[in-house]
């Protein structure tokens, strides 16, 4: 610490501040432009001017100047003053005035400043610049006449995103904010360009002219998307949600969200939600009471163990833990599962053999402490792109090592000193146990391991992984295993990262035990930056398995449900949330599976293609309209209060799920909170918590760990006949899951499903940019649109699985990988 | 923009050949901080830098394609339009401008029917206004290429660009 001076206050703060850093800590405020904490300081906009006494009463920035002991700072003498005033006359100079039109205003910086340094005059006099304003994409608009070369969004666009697409173009007067070549944006539309503009250069086009900024009233929420656990300020008017708000002190992200969190948000207050519950009546759906429906499902509940459930890991702990309450108390079955039975296998089966507890044994805090990141599957990015922020900066601002074991590249493989091993697709398993037995025979193991229970059967179930043996049938060379081998091991701190998800089956439990072993080989576990951090797909995925709503001891999963349903020992099933027929695999296995039921009810958001074929749909609420709590992926139980009220004739899936307890005989907590309550007691790690004291910011659920190797069973390498390519499924940056579909933000980006391809094949299949190709596997063949890009390794082809109009389950049936051909 | 040179632009570009940027980057592709030397090889053995071209060596160097046009758009010495064959300077410095700059400037004008930093159709001529090229002595001050004219005159501009336009473009 050093000890100085800032306006005749005696002060300390760290040796490593800037002198603006050590007057906000202590609570001294200097104007600025162009600075946010999560950036590097720039010094371009000359607000922060001080004066230090050392340094004979010169200005200096105080956002690029570090601070050293003694000194003394005065933020605010006369001259100061008027040094502002100044630099504020010469912005305004060329700034248009149009606050009263411009959406940031009453949220601007430099509206603000001006206010403040009371600027109510300019000496000087200039022509306003006549730049183009940019309205080429739906979602960011870039007005260059607004703008004050803070050059925040080129610079978060590059240190945090890590995209670039904005940068200084030209020279003098004449500089201003663009993109290659005058074009319009065509990036990630993550919108963290927007979050710390100062003026109102780039605004958020959904939500322009919607509402002045004073009008709004703000919100805390928790992102439903993905598993990251991203907190939200929501901006509401009139009960609705209009716009997500930055804060750079929210959450361990620090306001950063990607394109789903900022302009994901519509679906809230989308005019196709539901607003009634519907009933089948004359083979239609027609608007009903909640009475009849819930009497209705209630009736068929009563069937015990002919009944099955499937929930989507998006509803809060509370209602998961109170639909596993109905379903085995009051209905009396065992048969429930979630995402698809196997998109959990890697936490449930995986870590829970490895580390004996269903959860990644490290946080997305962890990132920023490791030496060494080892990513499966660039793809990482893609389901969470948040994630992948943080792994852009440890990286880059920290020069972490990046070593990406992938059956394709991807942005993770631009970053800098990135080592990407692309190996064939569905052989990360045998990969992962070469390594591993490299470690073992090359004494590279610490020298624990072997206390550790299974030690023997491992080194015997590797024998036959020689890095050799592997190198030929995975497409790497012996010596890159080894290489990964030694610097996993080599590394301090070092932690493994894989996504998880409905559409990457092969990320199961063999994957996630492979790479745990690894972890324990090495004792790069329990440990501050090291661990295996598996990305949970969904905002609760992570609750859903923490509230055992998961197969149990003699109950079926999630696919043999439907195989139930369509052998008819299933007859009434209850889907709350999911969407299989576009998200499982097999579509026609769906489908069958439809026909055959009973009685299939459905609570759901929208009428999706699953909800169409119910007998009866009930409306419920999303997370903006409902209180409870999500786990995120590292286990972090955050609690989250409604932001607008419900519609009238729509209820929470709890109040649905305690109806129908009550209207079975039994007895619920009246509310959400006294439920959490008994969670709390019953799950492990979440013991103290409740509602109340997770009202400020979120908390850890640790876990204890019981280390134990288990042998993963490697899947045969696939191959591809000749003529064929191998089909691998994923997630597109802009969606997540079924729900984005909806969002009319990364429904603009990415509208329809394609198919990506490398430039080989497409030259090989004369197949051009944006062609309607045909892609036919030995279960079905559907028309996508082709996309041609260089991050594909020839023979492979990647197609994402969100979209409903065209479902990739028409040609895929869940292995990892899938023979197709394409052709135009 | 005058309307020569707007037709200009709507042409198509003629057909670049990549194998030309990739023998620059290939020979820089280790050197840190490559970027500028690749740049300016480039600008050398195109003639200009295409937009094709600033995109392979985006992608080649793992750099942003909107940070190179960045530093194209920064420095005077990159072009992105096809330049003539021969670049007419006319210096407009102070010198040369009391000795009648602005004339010589606007009879090149008519003469060549394009304006400043512009290129004829038939890519023989590129005209750029220049701030001085330090020979005041010789003011008015004229260069084609490397060649200099001091003492420029109107008749003088007839001469040159009679004498260029017969010169083999090859």
């Amino acid at each position: 610490m050093v000890n100085l001076t800032i306006d005749d206050k005696q002060v300390t703060a760290p040796k490593s501040a800037t002198i603006y850093e050590a007057a906000t800590l202590n609570g001294v405020k200097i104007p600025i432009l162009c600075h946010d904490k999560k950036l590097l300081p720039f010094g371009a906009c000359r607000m922060c001017l001080v004066e230090v006494e050392q340094m004979k009463g010169r200005q200096i920035p105080a956002c690029t100047t570090p601070v050293t002991e003694g000194m003394i700072i005065r933020t605010s003498t006369p001259d100061i003053v008027k040094a502002r005033k100044m630099v504020l006359e010469l912005l305004l100079l060329n700034h248009p005035l149009d606050c009263p039109v411009c959406d940031k205003s009453g949220d601007c910086d430099l509206q603000n400043l001006t206010y403040e340094y009371q600027v109510n005059s300019n000496r000087f006099t200039d022509a306003k610049f006549n730049h183009e304003i940019d309205y080429n994409n739906p979602l960011i608009e870039r007005d260059m006449n607004r703008c004050v070369l803070c050059g925040k969004c080129a610079r978060i666009c590059d240190e945090i995103v890590s995209f670039g697409a904005l940068t200084f173009i030209d020279r003098g007067i004449e500089t201003k904010i663009g993109c290659e070549f005058e074009e319009g944006l065509n990036c990630e539309f993550c919108g963290s360009c927007i979050s710390v503009c100062p003026v109102g250069s780039l605004l958020a086009r959904p939500f322009k002219h919607k509402a002045r900024f004073w009008a709004l009233t703000k919100h805390k929420s928790v992102c439903g998307y993905c598993g990251t656990g991203c907190n939200l300020t929501l901006g509401v008017k009139d009960n609705k949600v209009l716009t997500t708000i930055y804060d750079e002190n929210q959450g361990f992200h620090k306001g950063q969200l990607c394109v789903r969190g900022r302009f994901g948000y519509q679906f809230i207050s989308s005019e196709k939600r539901l607003t009634t519950p519907l009933v089948r009546k004359n083979g239609r759906l027609v608007e009903s009471t909640w009475d009849e429906a819930l009497e209705l499902v209630a009736g068929r509940l009563k069937g015990g163990s002919n009944v099955a459930a499937l929930a989507t890991p998006r509803l809060t702990n509370e209602e998961l833990a109170l639909f596993k309450k109905l379903l085995v108390e009051n209905v009396g079955t065992k048969n429930f599962d979630h995402a698809a039975g196997y998109a959990h296998a890697a936490l449930t089966e995986g870590f829970a053999r490895s580390f004996g507890a269903a959860a990644s044994s490290a946080s997305i805090l962890d990132i920023q402490k490791s030496d060494l990141l080892l990513v499966i599957k660039t793809d990482s990015y893609e389901t969470h792109p948040v994630v992948g922020f943080e792994i852009n900066m440890a990286v880059k601002n920290r020069g972490a090592k990046l070593s990406i074991l992938s059956d394709k590249r991807g942005k993770l493989s631009k970053l800098p000193q990135a080592q990407t091993l692309l190996h064939r697709p569905g052989s990360e398993v045998a990969i992962l146990n070469a390594i591993a037995r490299v470690l073992i025979v090359d004494k590279l193991a610490s020298a624990t391991a072997v206390t550790i229970a299974g030690y023997a059967e491992l080194v015997k179930a590797l024998s036959g992984f020689t890095a050799e043996t592997v190198a030929t049938q995975v497409g790497i060379s012996a010596a890159d295993i080894k290489k990964l081998a030694s610097d996993y091991a080599a590394a301090e701190k070092a932690l493994i990262i894989f996504p998880a998800g409905q559409a990457y089956s092969g990320h199961n439990a063999d994957l996630a035990t492979a790479a745990a072993n690894l972890a324990l080989l090495t004792g790069k576990y329990d440990k501050e930056g090291c661990g295996v951090l598996c990305l949970s797909e969904k905002n609760n995925s992570q609750g859903a398995v923490d509230m055992g709503f998961i197969p149990q001891e003699g109950g079926l999963n999630a696919l043999q449900i439907l195989d139930a349903c369509a052998d008819g020992s299933v007859k009434t099933l209850f889907i709350a949330g999911e969407n299989p027929l576009t998200s499982y695999p097999s579509l026609a296995k769906v489908k069958a599976a439809f026909e055959a039921l009973e009685f299939l009810v459905v609570s759901e958001l929208f009428l999706t293609e699953t909800a169409a074929k119910a007998d009866v749909v009930l409306p419920v609420c999303s997370f903006a309209e409902k209180d409870g709590t999500f786990t995120s992926t590292d286990r972090r139980v955050q609690y989250f209060k409604s932001a607008i009220r419900k519609s009238v004739h729509i209820k929470t899936d709890y109040e649905i799920f305690s109806n129908l307890v009550t209207r079975l005989g039994g007895a619920v907590p009246p509310t959400p909170a006294l439920l959490f309550n008994e969670i709390a007691a019953k799950t492990p790690g979440y013991q103290g918590m409740s509602h109340v004291s997770l009202r400020k910011e979120g908390a850890f659920a640790p876990v204890a760990t019981k280390p134990e190797f288990v042998a993963p069973q490697a899947a045969a390498p696939f191959t591809a006949e000749t003529g064929k390519l191998a089909l691998v499924t994923g997630s597109a940056l802009y969606h997540n899951g079924t729900l984005s579909e909806h969002g009319e933000g990364p429904m603009h980006v990415c509208p329809e499903n394609y198919v990506e391809l490398s430039r080989a094949d497409a030259s090989l299949y004369k197949i051009a940019e944006g062609d309607l190709v045909t892609v036919a596997s030995a279960t079905g063949s559907m028309q996508l649109k082709a996309r041609v890009t260089p991050r594909m390794p020839a023979g492979v082809v990647f197609s994402p699985y969100h979209f409903s109009e065209a479902p990739i389950n028409t040609i895929w049936s869940g292995s990892p990988v899938t023979a197709v051909t394409v052709s135009k | 923009m005058s309307e020569v040179a707007a037709q200009q632009t709507t042409e198509q570009d003629p057909v670049i050949d990549l194998s030309l940027a990739d023998a620059i980057i290939d020979k820089y592709i280790d050197l840190p901080g490559n970027l500028m030397p690749v740049l300016q090889a480039a600008q050398d053995g195109y003639g200009y830098i295409p937009r094709i071209v600033a995109d392979h060596i985006a992608e080649r160097l793992n750099v942003y394609p909107s940070q190179i046009y960045g530093v194209l758009t920064f420095y005077a010495q990159f072009h992105l339009k096809p330049r003539g064959k021969f670049i007419i300077r006319v210096c407009v410095g102070t010198a040369c401008h009391v000795q009648g700059a602005p004339r010589i400037v606007e009879t090149f004008f008519d003469k060549l029917g394009i304006g400043h930093a512009e290129t004829t159709p038939d890519l023989r001529f590129t005209f750029e206004k220049v701030a001085c090229l330090g020979a005041c002595g010789m003011a008015p001050l004229a260069m084609v290429n490397d060649s200099t004219y001091g003492g420029m005159t109107v008749q003088k501009v007839d001469e040159i660009i009679t004498d260029y336009r017969q010169r083999p473009m090859k």
